[in-house]
């Protein structure tokens, strides 16, 4: 493991399948420490089952996933502690104030409970989240419970981020907050694998990108890289022509008559 | 989607619904998504194939009640005092009927979630409430028809068709009367406050509404006077007030010919009070609606809750500090858990009750100083027969999703999870009960069984370890949505339950020679070391890799 010191994550050849269905087609990807990566493609590609595989959520995947430096799939789940977790669809115990969900998931982590407090404490403040901290989660609004699951992903001070879907339900303010805390977090050497479906925003900030369509990497590095490779350019762009979907004013037109009631194919 | 057999009896009433001025089409329609949608709720938490379970999952559950209704069997045949009989027959019905839909249809009755998908639409408010409504009752009416089904047959044999047809249509008066009553409730709770001291209020009413009816159901059998063999039967004023007299009533003014003025006033209200309600109900209901949107707004600041107990308990029982988090969280889940209170709390109020229940009902025939001289503080055993259901219900709650955090963190020995919310179950509900009773026993017994209230106390440790272990798939506490607490482990709890007479037999053989209680104590405890340690064992593998990360 001494010359690829720098690698956080690396992953060969991953196939994962929900009964005869193939959601995973042979993933490979090795992450270097400090990078922002942008992971990308249309719904049902894989990523958050990709995301759920890389931290154990979900273990009867095939291939070999090494994060730190430790085959994840030995059962030790240590190498958990250095990484942060963003769900989609904010999904936490919502019976539960925003205080009390984040100290006992930062212990969880094995922080001790009055840092917790108070790391949670001052970062809600930031989010001006302080009035409706001892309010419970299920009163929140979607974004507000947002902010809670990322500052409860970073309250550990993680090597490692996973962030799925992290800016769904912020307002225009709080998605640059948080797009300005992710380059700084990686000017940190802090690593982010992150998956959005807001393009723009994956161009901007991600060092680089990895495609996924179904269940397979087909396009991997900086933006620049992908713009060279493919002559589009915008993201979307390249977006649109690797998943092989060229034809969208075409379909476009077509919903739209079919809305109008016309009967023929437009 | 196919055609539910239920919707086909709802049709039959086609003709009331358009009277009523409810859209009868859209009506169905929504009734039929509902019911395809009970179908198809499967377990999500995981994600995790292989472990689905197909079909309505309530149904399957209903054969508990036809196991309940034997208890019915007996008042059947106990001469032909109906009044007595059916009136307790009727207490018992509205007492599983109200639980049932306290429990399980309140949910369904202030559900906001369709808010968004149904009152968007061009539909009318009556249409919705109704067809809510009409849900509603198409279950409750499997669970009534479950519940009498068995006493029904019986009764036809013993007392003939003019019985049966009484009885069936009681049954219905019933079913409505429970339905109506619950929801006005609401109403009234919904009408004055709101958000989530809303939702606590309704909370702590259906709590309370459980803990009412087991006692209303002592003050029931009070207005009885078991003078001698024969029960007689003598009218009170306050007998107005106890709704299953009505319903006991109108057997004993029919097939007795018991033309007694407060019998047929009795009948009347059997008959008028659910009919009143329902033209209240319908009155009422788009109002119900409006407020309910209360239940998603809640914009005051609250100040924290503190819980210097939790942390000193935790500090106290458990040695690793992962499962010190646990532990605090299990104890924060079970102050914060509705649904979680709604289940378990109903259950602990009776195990308070009974056992001083028990010794109050002995004392209109013993004096006390003799009754302290005996056996009977072995009753304080009904405290443990709250464990096995609480112990399935730490599988469940309402935020189930937020149980990926379990999977996400590094967590070390899984099993830490579950020791730690069983010992937080018993110091945060099960000792607290405990000891009130404990201390009203040894207020009555004297300070002589403080050795046997310490065999009780390792009895309900050893038998909830006992229910752990029996318990099967279990994954990590509060992870599981309360859509399967229906039948989950229903079997195992029974048994569970039946196993403290085998403690209790336990118990007496031990205190049969000298020094047994000790020796047995002894015992008890020695078994919970071992047993314990065998259930939740320490994962050495990965302890020495924990510190290593932490250096």
């Amino acid at each position: 493991m001494e010359s690829s010191k720098d690698i956080i994550l690396s992953i060969q050849n991953l196939t994962m399948s929900y009964g005869e269905k193939n959601v995973l087609n042979g993933i490979n990807l090795e992450v270097a420490k400090g990078q922002i990566i942008g992971y990308i493609g249309p719904n049902g590609a894989g990523k958050s089952t990709t995301v759920k595989i890389m931290l154990g959520l979900i273990d009867d995947y095939e291939g070999k996933i090494v994060i730190f430096g430790q085959d994840i799939s030995n059962g030790d789940p240590s190498y958990k502690r250095k990484i942060g977790y963003v769900p989609e669809n904010a999904e936490a115990y919502d019976n539960l104030t925003a205080m009390e969900y984040l100290v006992f998931t930062g212990e969880l982590y094995g922080l001790d409970s009055k840092f917790a407090q108070q790391q949670a404490e001052r970062l809600l403040t930031q989010f001006e989240l302080e009035k409706v901290r001892h309010t419970r989660l299920s009163s929140f609004s979607k974004g507000m419970k947002q902010k809670v699951l990322i500052i409860s992903s970073l309250l550990h001070d993680p090597d490692l981020l996973f962030w799925d879907e992290p800016l769904s339900g912020l307002d225009a303010n709080s998605m640059m907050v948080i797009q300005e805390i992710l380059s700084q977090l990686a000017a940190e050497g802090k690593t982010i694998f992150y998956s959005s479906h807001i393009m723009d925003l994956v161009e901007k900030i991600s060092n680089r990108i990895v495609l996924l369509v179904v269940g397979k990497v087909v396009a991997d590095g900086s933006f620049e890289e992908l713009q060279e490779k493919s002559e589009e350019g915008s993201l979307s762009g390249i977006f649109n022509q690797l998943t092989g979907f060229t034809e969208h004013r075409q379909k476009a037109a077509q919903f739209v008559s079919i809305v109008r009631g016309d009967s023929g194919d437009a | 989607m196919r055609e539910f057999k239920s919707l086909q009896f709802v049709a039959l009433f086609k003709g009331l619904f358009k009277r009523m001025g409810v859209d009868y089409e859209v009506m169905m329609m929504i009734l039929r998504i509902k019911l395809t949608m009970d179908e198809r709720r499967v377990p999500t938490v995981f994600n995790e194939i292989g472990k689905k379970k197909e079909g309505n999952q309530f149904l399957k559950s209903l054969w508990i009640y036809g196991v309940y209704s034997l208890l019915l069997l007996p008042f059947l045949f106990i001469g032909d005092n109906y009044i007595f009989g059916m009136s307790i027959q009727f207490g018992i019905i509205l007492f599983i009927l109200m639980t049932s839909m306290i429990s399980d249809f309140s949910s369904v009755l202030l559900d906001v979630r369709d808010k968004n998908v149904l009152q968007t639409k061009p539909i009318a408010k009556k249409t919705i409430t109704v067809a809510k409504t009409v849900h509603i009752l198409i279950y409750m009416s499997f669970v009534t028809g479950a519940f009498t089904a068995l006493p029904f047959v019986v009764g036809i044999f013993r007392h003939g068709p003019v019985f049966s047809l009484i009885f069936l249509l009681e049954i219905i008066l019933t079913m409505f009367l429970v339905v109506v009553l619950t929801s006005l409730l609401y109403l009234f709770v919904l009408r004055y406050f709101d958000g989530e001291r809303l939702k606590d209020i309704i909370n702590y009413v259906q709590i309370g509404l459980s803990v009412g009816l087991i006692i209303g159901y002592q003050v029931l059998i009070r207005a009885f006077e078991f003078t001698d063999i024969s029960l007689s039967y003598t009218f009170h004023w306050w007998h107005f007030l106890i709704p299953p007299l009505w319903y006991g009533a109108p057997f004993e003014m029919i097939l007795n010919g018991n033309t007694g003025s407060h019998m047929v006033a009795f009948t009347v209200l059997a008959v008028l009070v659910p009919i009143l309600a329902i033209f209240i109900y319908s009155r009422l209901m788009p109002s119900f609606e409006r407020n309910l949107e209360k239940l998603l707004s809640d914009t005051k600041a609250r100040k924290p809750s503190r819980n210097l107990m939790d942390g000193l308990w935790s500090k106290l029982l458990c040695r690793s500090p992962e499962e010190r988090v646990f532990f605090r969280f299990s104890a924060l889940m079970m102050k914060k858990e509705r649904e979680f209170k709604l289940k378990t709390f109903p259950n602990l109020a009776m195990a308070l009750i009974f056992p001083l229940l028990f010794i109050f009902n002995e004392l209109r025939i013993r004096s006390l100083a003799d009754i302290s001289e005996g056996n009977m503080f072995l009753f304080i055993y009904f405290c443990n027969i709250l464990i096995p259901g609480t112990i399935v219900m730490l599988q469940f709650s309402g935020g189930y999703k937020g149980g990926w955090i379990f999977k996400a963190a590094p967590v070390v020995r899984e099993t830490a999870a579950y020791s730690a919310a069983i010992k937080a179950f018993l110091v945060k509900l099960y000792f607290p009960i405990f000891l009130v009773v404990g201390i009203v026993f040894l207020g009555i017994f004297s300070a002589r069984i403080l050795p046997d209230l310490a065999v009780v106390l390792l009895s309900a440790i050893l038998q909830s370890l006992i229910m752990y272990r029996i318990l099967k798939d279990i994954d990590f506490p509060f992870t599981r949505s309360f859509e399967f607490a229906q039948n989950a482990g229903t079997a195992q709890v029974i048994l569970m339950s039946f196993i403290i007479v085998v403690f209790v037999g336990l118990h007496f053989i031990a205190r049969s020679f000298d020094y047994g209680i000790y020796i047995y104590l002894a015992l008890l405890a020695a078994t919970i070391f071992v047993l314990w340690r065998k259930t939740f064992p320490e994962n050495r593998k990965f302890e020495y890799n924990k510190t290593a990360i932490d250096a």
